[in-house]
């Protein structure tokens, strides 16, 4: 309670000092999003740039006026990377009338939790993390992603896979929902082009802290088959360690990550095991490699630039989803007619067409509630520790 | 494929695994033969070599060599203070209280280290060249050896300690006969507290060897810490021998594991052993000072 006060206060005292005409607060109420992220456990850092981009971001929407003269509120709510206190942050949301939609967690099995609370109670949830394939299938009504989905990340993957010319593909996918449906997508179209897709038998944990031992045993495969790359279909830690495992065990083979390897630390952490792992990953990744007339280019210079200026760093792919998450809010709720609702709040988000941000151009509609398509990702390449683009013209 | 073809290759693996093992169930067992108390602030020990040692590189750029150094004597001072601040004011309390106040501790550690040092993980380079070296069919990472080498080595050290010198003779008394060590004038709180420092820093030392191969974060220490407790358990509760024993079996087992079923099951596989080897030898491998035997 004490910190929705404290940030409610702040948000006004900021609103007042920055909004010109300042009668606008007087007079028109602000329109409140409720926050509920993982501040605290390991996403912490993570979710501390997620808030820096998404504070900064609101501010200046709200310096230009906010929507009509409704600025906009961010009500933060601490998860603690806890399934309970997700659950019961999302409830107290949805209890306050004036609370118009919810973003976030994180988390896949947390987020699976307010996906249906948010359907019970007929509130907008925006997920800002890759989405959990399991729950697509039921089509939910309110709940919309921001950031690439499973399907565009693997025909990603394929196009590269064609564009290096391998025939052949082992797949060793993480035991979790997300990587079992990256390896299998990436199988059914990569088949369709052509490409032999082995998907291993052994899986791993992504808290297993040494995978030598399934390395071990999926060695003999990869020299029997004559493999040509190793996709290591994981998260961006373990992904760091896979790498290095596999180095370690002399297979020489080039490695395909998933778009979670696109972190500045990733490479940190997989050092020169990871020089030279492809994947393929939003924009923000490479914010200063984009084509000139990439019509994202100016957002995402200039968001870099005032992340930079403000926060002393660059963007990166969260921070890239938290700019694309407020500005398609405002987006839709520049576009609600009449008073806004909870209710014509998602008619209008469902509505959004070519919005253009940082992830790339959006476009919802009650059939995709994903938003992006597979030209809003670039191939990307580790070398010397940093992402670097590569570029295949047939494939862009 | 026959799975035979796989054991060389896995087995060296498990040997690396089993050392890390083996210096965390040792931190356990130091401590506990100083006072029967389960440490489970030794898995944060190991976080926190590996943490600080990355901060003190990478963060405040010191020279490895000194970054390691520094990042063994602060875990050990850690070590220390938390005999001081967390055991020594419970003295009087059993046993049970005394394992609480422990994981309290533990939780503050990692806690801690999230505040300072960040959550994201963090590796750290290793000490000589990343080529793999192939001995026949098998293939090592010569980091591995550094891990086997500290490891000996520590045994050897820890060995002398414990049998040759004074102190170590007075460490071993009050944990074979708390009573006649307290009449022969051995301060057992002091022994305690040497205890920790000693467990600390070989705590710190397996982190900071291991945090090349794996990496570290400030959650990596429990698991970590189970499974060097577990490995002290397996082996013989309360028994240097016991500790090494165990710590090679588990890594061994564990990594063995993965030759004839599916490597998802690899943590089953290895608790599965632990109950069976602990159903027909309750008192661990080697048998436990500890467990009376006259229960069983």
């Amino acid at each position: 309670m004490k910190k929705i006060l404290l940030t409610s206060l702040l948000t006004l005292a900021l609103t007042l000092i920055i909004c010109v005409p300042p009668a606008y607060v007087a007079e028109k109420s602000p329109y409140k999003i409720g926050v509920n992220l993982e501040f605290t456990g390991p996403w912490a850092e993570v979710t501390k740039t997620v808030k820096n981009a998404m504070v900064m971001e609101v501010e200046r929407i709200n310096a230009m006026g906010g929507i009509d003269g409704h600025p906009i509120d961010l009500i933060f709510e601490d998860n603690g990377f806890d399934l309970g206190r997700a659950a019961a942050n999302m409830t107290k949301f949805t209890r306050n009338k004036e609370i118009i939609a919810v973003v976030g967690p994180f988390e896949d099995n947390l987020q699976a939790t307010t996906r249906a609370i948010a359907e019970r109670e007929k509130v907008t949830n925006i997920i800002v993390c890759p989405s959990n394939p399991m729950v697509r299938a039921l089509k939910q009504k309110w709940a919309f992603n921001v950031a690439q989905s499973d399907i565009i990340v693997s025909q990603k993957l394929v196009d590269l896979s064609l564009a290096r010319n391998y025939k052949k593909v082992l797949v060793f996918p993480a035991a979790i929902p997300l990587a079992k449906s990256l390896a299998e997508y990436y199988k059914n179209f990569g088949e369709e082009k052509g490409i032999k897709v082995i998907i291993s038998q052994e899986t791993h944990k992504p808290t297993d802290i040494d995978m030598t031992p399934h390395l071990t045993k999926l060695k003999p495969i990869i020299e029997k088959e004559k493999v040509n790359a190793f996709y290591a279909c994981t998260t961006g830690p373990t992904g760091a360690i896979l790498c290095k495992n596999i180095r370690a065990l002399g297979i020489k083979i080039p490695i395909l990550g998933t778009h979670a390897f696109g972190f500045g630390f990733v490479p940190a952490l997989g050092g020169e095991a990871m020089e030279g792992v492809e994947f393929g990953a939003g924009k923000p990744v490479v914010p200063d490699q984009l084509d000139q007339d990439d019509p994202v280019r100016p957002v995402i210079t200039e968001f870099d630039k005032r992340m930079k200026a403000r926060y002393g760093m660059g963007l990166d792919q969260l921070a890239g989803h938290a700019h694309d998450t407020i500005w398609l809010i405002y987006d839709a709720l520049k576009r609600c007619k009449g008073k806004v609702t909870r209710a014509s709040f998602r008619d209008a988000l469902e509505n959004t067409k070519g919005l253009l941000n940082c992830h790339g151009i959006y476009n919802y509609s009650p059939t995709d509630h994903d938003g992006l398509s597979k030209k809003d990702m670039v191939f990307i390449r580790i070398e010397g520790g940093k992402f670097k683009r590569v570029r295949f013209p047939s494939f862009e | 494929m026959s799975p035979w073809t796989h054991i060389p290759q896995l087995l060296s693996t498990g040997i690396t695994l089993g050392a890390i093992y083996a210096l965390v169930g040792l931190g356990f067992v130091t401590i506990a033969r100083a006072s029967q108390i389960i440490n489970f602030t030794q898995g944060e020990f190991v976080m926190l070599g590996g943490v600080i040692t990355f901060f003190l590189h990478k963060g405040v750029n010191l020279p490895y060599p000194l970054a390691v150094l520094i990042a063994i004597l602060s875990v050990v001072i850690i070590g220390f203070l938390i005999q001081l601040l967390v055991i020594y004011p419970l003295r009087k309390a059993s046993l049970p209280i005394l394992l609480i106040a422990t994981l309290g501790a533990s939780i503050f550690l990692s806690n801690t280290s999230a505040l300072f040092f960040g959550t994201l993980p963090k590796s750290l380079p290793p000490f000589s060249s990343r080529e793999p070296l192939q001995i026949g069919e098998v293939l090592i990472s010569p980091q591995s050896l550094w891990v086997l080498g500290a490891t000996f080595l520590l045994l050897i050290i820890l060995y002398f300690l414990s049998h040759r010198t004074l102190l170590g003779k007075a460490m071993e008394a009050s944990s074979t006969d708390p009573l006649g060590a307290d009449l022969s004038g051995i301060s057992r709180n002091l022994m305690l507290f040497l205890a920790f420092g000693v467990s600390a820093g070989m705590g710190a030392i397996a982190g900071i060897f291991v945090t090349p191969i794996l990496y570290t974060s400030y959650n990596s220490g429990t698991l970590l810490g189970l499974k060097g407790f577990v490995a002290a358990v397996l082996g013989g509760w309360g028994k240097n021998s016991g500790a090494i024993l165990g710590g090679f079996a588990f890594g061994i087992i564990e990594s063995l594991s993965v030759a004839f079923i599916p490597s998802g099951y690899k943590d089953a596989v290895a608790f599965v052993i632990l109950l069976l080897i602990l159903y027909f030898r309750p008192k661990g491998i080697l048998g436990s000072p500890f467990i009376d035997s006259r229960r069983w």
